[in-house]
């Protein structure tokens, strides 16, 4: 008898190929899981439980036929619900899609669906991925697991607490500042970022378009590891033109070690004003963990990396503007009732089905980029994208990758933040990847000593080295103790196999 | 008003064009892979893509790129190796996003030119002493074209129930998205243009060229080529602009130029009772001759324009312009100066034929299989007899053009045949022979008809013998009619210049 929430993806895999379970078992096992705990962490908007079913069937009558089985056959899934899937509703968290039914399936989506995956549903976030703490959901809260008077962090604060409860083995997220490294972080789960262009973002509801990026997250590297195989399994999406070809193999060298690797810090960055004491010598745990197992430490530099915010709340919302332009109410998700014009029924439908985060990001956005403006603060802002990544390329001359906080708390209460600009300031760690095109991962550390929740190191590779950072993210994990962590109070309850 | 000759003695008139050209010749869309077609079902050819779906991205169509790049070779233009799409913001659902997708500051080919040939009435619109004129009276204006950027096109919208198909007291408005994501491409001319007839020559030798290099149908009536007008008054002699309106609904050649006449002649007026020309889009009324307010431009629309992240900036390579150069066929300039000079033709036919690009194939075709000196009545035939249709064989254009050449049909003939053999493998000479349209050579059967047509004309002969020559083309004309076109004409001048002189 084995608990499906102590498996590895290649375990489930392993084990139907085997025949020590069906795939149908799993899912059933895995929406048992769901429906047990989902009440308390309520990660999910929409369970798919027919889709599921269908493809976990699938996935037994392919091996009784003998055909090989894909590389995630069996493993219990789920997606942030701005991705595309045939048979959901795709809804961003938002009444203003609160009716639309996906009309395709997004490529990121379809990859994990070829590689044999089974689609558990939809998992919440906040208001088309503007905020980090799934708060701003138009639905509801999420709960972290760990706490459940505290956020699971955000945007894809319900992909990470889906994992970090055992509800699924795999949830996939998108980042744009951190929305997948924070969450998993202050859920105590590993989330990958990976390099821009890695995976497509076709189907994918767009927010920043030049920093959107999908990635997975999971209880273990080596699941996302598996999976990032399976998003780039292919190539690049011809749908997608700055998606791009590169590595497609991210197991062959996972376990190869970090022996020989130079790993930069920046001591400026351990200062930051806000930075809790617990996260502090956390990151000093983890260095020294990767000094241990063989790692040169070496200190590097991102000097403009204090402009690193501004520049992002300029391009995030110009680009965020610009992509909701067209949820109008014309064509389709929520549209104002028994209005007389055009103008009229545009308005109201915007005005009533946006949040407020929403409409405060699209009104920055209007006003960045009009005739005037833009000159001042998009271009500037370029500019500044320009020289954090030029900081990047220096520092990764001498070192393989970058190790720094991924939040500079543990996971807070509900409603303890309720400034906006006190949240952008907690993306400090996060943001400047994006803005670079880079990759970067989190992963679970220990738990802090003052809060007793999870936190995350993050560490940030050159762009397209995604297998590479993997590798280094590995030997983080090898040398503590939280590969697998499921969060106490669920761990064990459900999902018996 | 004053008529547009006496105003443009006085008025200086300063003329841009901003015309769009659908890709029509392309399988698919700009963007996505959906079917270009103008005439399936409202809504058949569409995808998340062109419907702006939620997470839908564009991907550009390459041969879109390579058409433009012809068109700018074709119409003089630097190539810019580095450029980019652009976002347009505004909100109106003929545009699924919210945004169109166009260029920015930089497009894929800029700067170039066209030179017009201006002659004939057209020539007169221009005022002497104001450009160095052929004794014959043409001219030649060099036209400068700014840029041709690439676009997507807007969805059509049908307004039901208000006046005029327009979107003011329309009680439902249906959108076909069919349209929506065409390759467009925009060129924007310099105002160099001077006159109503400037005008329609650019849009003309422009037609003649995309037709040429086969990117598009070029269909005026059915919007597959459009023209924005853009005209301004300035006292003969002084350098500041004045300002200028927009033009719309210039959907034919003629338009154009009416439209154009008609503005100039109206800001004239304007200006001349010391009122201001207002900044504001007229709407081309044919049906009334005249313009009407569409909207005053108070302030410059913001459209938010910033490179669209979804699309990477594009890098031309040398190769790929290369590929395109060599693509670029021979140009109508080109065709007619050679027609002229291989074959004699006239000015006039040659620049018909190289200006359609079917016609100019069926003429060359035509002209292997005859004489070189029977190649000017090949051209004759195709200009004045099949002119645009596109069901007479290459090798039956030349046996009418053998049989005319060789005096042994009429043209009245001529025409009667070409309704026989159309359509069919028939040969015209055979079908001749077959149905006894020869013309008349009888000298016995013709002089009879002389008679006939001499006592009924009394008039005339009195004119002739009054010393009037002329009027023998007249007496000609009734005798071809009184043969039911059959005898010969120069047989007929012949005959009654025998009879009138004696």
């Amino acid at each position: 008898m084995a608990r499906l929430d102590e498996l590895s993806a290649r375990q489930i895999a392993a084990g139907i190929a085997a025949g020590d379970f069906t795939a149908t078992e799993v899912a059933e096992a895995a929406l048992e899981a769901v429906s047990e705990r989902d009440a308390q962490v309520q990660a999910f908007l929409q369970v798919s439980a027919d889709l599921a079913l269908q493809a976990a069937a699938a996935t037994d009558a392919a091996r009784a036929a003998g055909r090989p089985l894909g590389v995630l056959a069996g493993v219990p899934v789920a997606f942030k619900d701005n991705m595309n899937l045939m048979g959901t509703r795709t809804t961003c968290a938002s009444r203003m899609l609160e009716p639309y039914e996906s009309a395709y399936t997004a490529t990121c989506v379809q990859r994990l669906l070829d590689a044999g995956a089974t689609p558990l549903g939809k998992l919440n976030m906040d208001e088309f991925a503007f905020g980090s703490t799934t708060d701003s959901s138009a639905f509801h809260p999420t709960n972290n697991p760990w706490d459940l008077s505290r956020v699971p962090g955000g945007s894809s604060g319900g992909s990470a607490a889906a994992v970090a409860s055992g509800e699924v083995t795999i949830a996939l997220g998108t980042d744009t500042g951190g929305s997948i490294r924070q969450p998993a972080a202050l859920c105590g789960v590993v989330g990958m970022k990976p390099s821009y262009g890695m995976v497509s973002r076709y189907g994918v509801v767009a927010f920043g378009s030049s920093l959107d990026q999908v990635g997975p997250l999971a209880r273990r590297v080596e699941d996302v590891a598996v999976t990032m195989g399976a998003l780039t399994h292919g190539g690049r999406d011809c749908h997608d033109a700055t998606s791009q070809d590169a590595t497609r193999d991210f197991l062959s060298h996972l376990e190869d070690g970090v022996e020989g690797c130079a790993i930069g810090i920046i001591p400026a960055l351990m200062e930051a004003e806000g930075l809790a004491p617990e996260v502090r010598s956390a990151m000093a745990v983890a260095a020294q963990r990767l000094e241990t197992a063989g790692a040169r430490i070496v200190e590097v530099d991102l000097p403009n990396m204090a402009s690193a915010i501004s520049a992002y709340y300029v391009i995030a919302s110009c680009e965020a503007f610009s992509n909701l332009a067209r949820f109008d109410g014309v064509r389709y998700g929520y549209q104002e009732p028994g209005c007389k014009t055009l103008a009229e029924q545009s308005a109201l439908s915007r005005a009533h089905g946006f949040g407020p985060e929403a409409k405060r990001r699209q009104m920055l956005g209007a006003y960045l980029l009009a005739s005037g403006i833009y000159d001042a603060y998009y271009l500037p802002a370029q500019q500044v994208r320009t020289l954090i990544t030029a900081d990047y390329e220096r520092a990764f001359v001498q070192v393989d990758a970058i190790l720094m906080p991924t939040s500079p708390t543990a996971a807070w209460k509900h409603g303890a933040i309720s400034d906006p600009a006190a949240l952008y300031l907690a993306d400090i760690f996060t943001i400047s990847n994006n803005i670079a095109g880079n990759c970067g991962i989190s992963v679970p550390v220990m738990l802090g000593e003052e809060s007793g929740l999870p936190i995350g190191a993050q560490l940030q590779g050159p762009a397209f080295a995604d297998a590479r950072l993997l590798t280094i993210a590995r030997a983080l994990e090898q040398a503590g103790d939280a590969a697998g962590m499921v969060a106490p109070s669920f761990a064990g309850g459900g999902g018996e196999l | 008003m004053r008529p547009l000759s006496e105003v443009l003695q006085d008025w200086e008139a300063i003329i841009g064009l901003e015309i769009h050209t659908e890709l029509t010749t392309l399988e698919t869309k700009m963007f996505c892979g959906c079917k270009l077609s103008h005439d399936d079902e409202p809504n058949a050819n569409v995808c998340p893509i062109c419907l702006g779906m939620p997470g839908a991205l564009p991907v550009p169509n390459e041969k879109a790129i390579e058409s433009i790049v012809m068109a700018g070779i074709a119409t003089n233009c630097e190539v810019m190796r580095r450029s980019m799409f652009y976002r347009k913001h505004y909100f109106y659902p003929d545009m699924a996003k919210n945004f169109q997708t166009t260029q920015g500051p930089v497009a894929f080919v800029m700067h170039g030119h066209l030179d017009l040939e201006v002659s004939g009435d057209g020539a007169r619109e221009r005022p002497e002493g104001a450009i160095e004129k052929a004794p014959d009276g043409s001219y030649v204006a060099p036209i400068r074209i700014l840029r041709i950027h690439m676009e997507e096109d807007a969805a059509k919208m049908n307004h039901l129930g208000g006046a005029e198909g327009r979107i003011g007291g329309a009680t439902e408005s249906l959108i076909d998205y069919n349209r929506c994501g065409t390759p467009l491409i925009e060129l924007v001319t310099e105002p160099d243009l001077r006159t109503p007839e400037e005008a329609r020559l650019f849009m003309e030798k422009l037609r003649q060229i995309f037709l040429t290099l086969g990117i598009s149908d070029c269909s005026l009536e059915h919007g597959s080529m459009r023209c924005d007008g853009n005209v301004s008054l300035r006292r003969r002699g002084t350098r500041e602009l004045g300002t200028k309106s927009e033009l719309k609904n210039l959907n034919s050649f003629k338009s154009l130029h009416d439209a154009l006449a008609y503005e100039i002649c109206r800001q004239a007026e304007v200006l001349e009772s010391g009122g201001i020309v207002l900044q504001e889009t007229r709407h081309w009324e044919p049906s009334r001759k005249r313009t009407v307010v569409m909207r005053v431009k108070e302030t410059a629309d913001d459209y938010r324009m910033y490179p669209d992240p979804d699309l990477v900036p594009f890098d031309l390579s040398d190769e790929f312009v290369e590929r395109c150069r060599a693509r670029v066929p021979e140009l109508p300039d080109a065709k007619r100066s050679r027609y002229v000079s291989a074959w004699g033709l006239k000015p006039y036919d040659a620049a018909r034929i190289a200006g359609e690009p079917a016609m100019a194939s069926l003429f060359e075709a035509a002209a292997q299989a005859v004489d070189t000196s029977e190649v000017p009545m090949v051209a004759n035939v195709v200009v004045n007899l099949v002119f645009g249709r596109e069901d007479l064989m290459p090798r039956q254009v030349a046996g009418l053009a053998r049989l005319l050449a060789g005096d042994a049909i009429t043209f009245a003939q001529a025409r009667e045949l070409v309704e026989l053999v159309a359509g069919t493998d028939r040969d015209p000479e055979k079908t001749a022979d077959e149905r006894g349209l020869r013309q008349s050579t009888d000298v016995q059967a013709l002089a009879d008809i002389v008679e006939t047509v001499l006592q009924t004309c009394d008039d005339q002969v009195r004119q002739y013998r009054a010393g009037n020559k002329k009027v023998v083309g007249f007496l000609v004309g009734q005798c071809m009619k009184a043969s039911h076109g059959n005898g010969n004409p120069k047989l007929f001048h012949q005959l009654l210049t025998q009879r009138l002189e004696s």
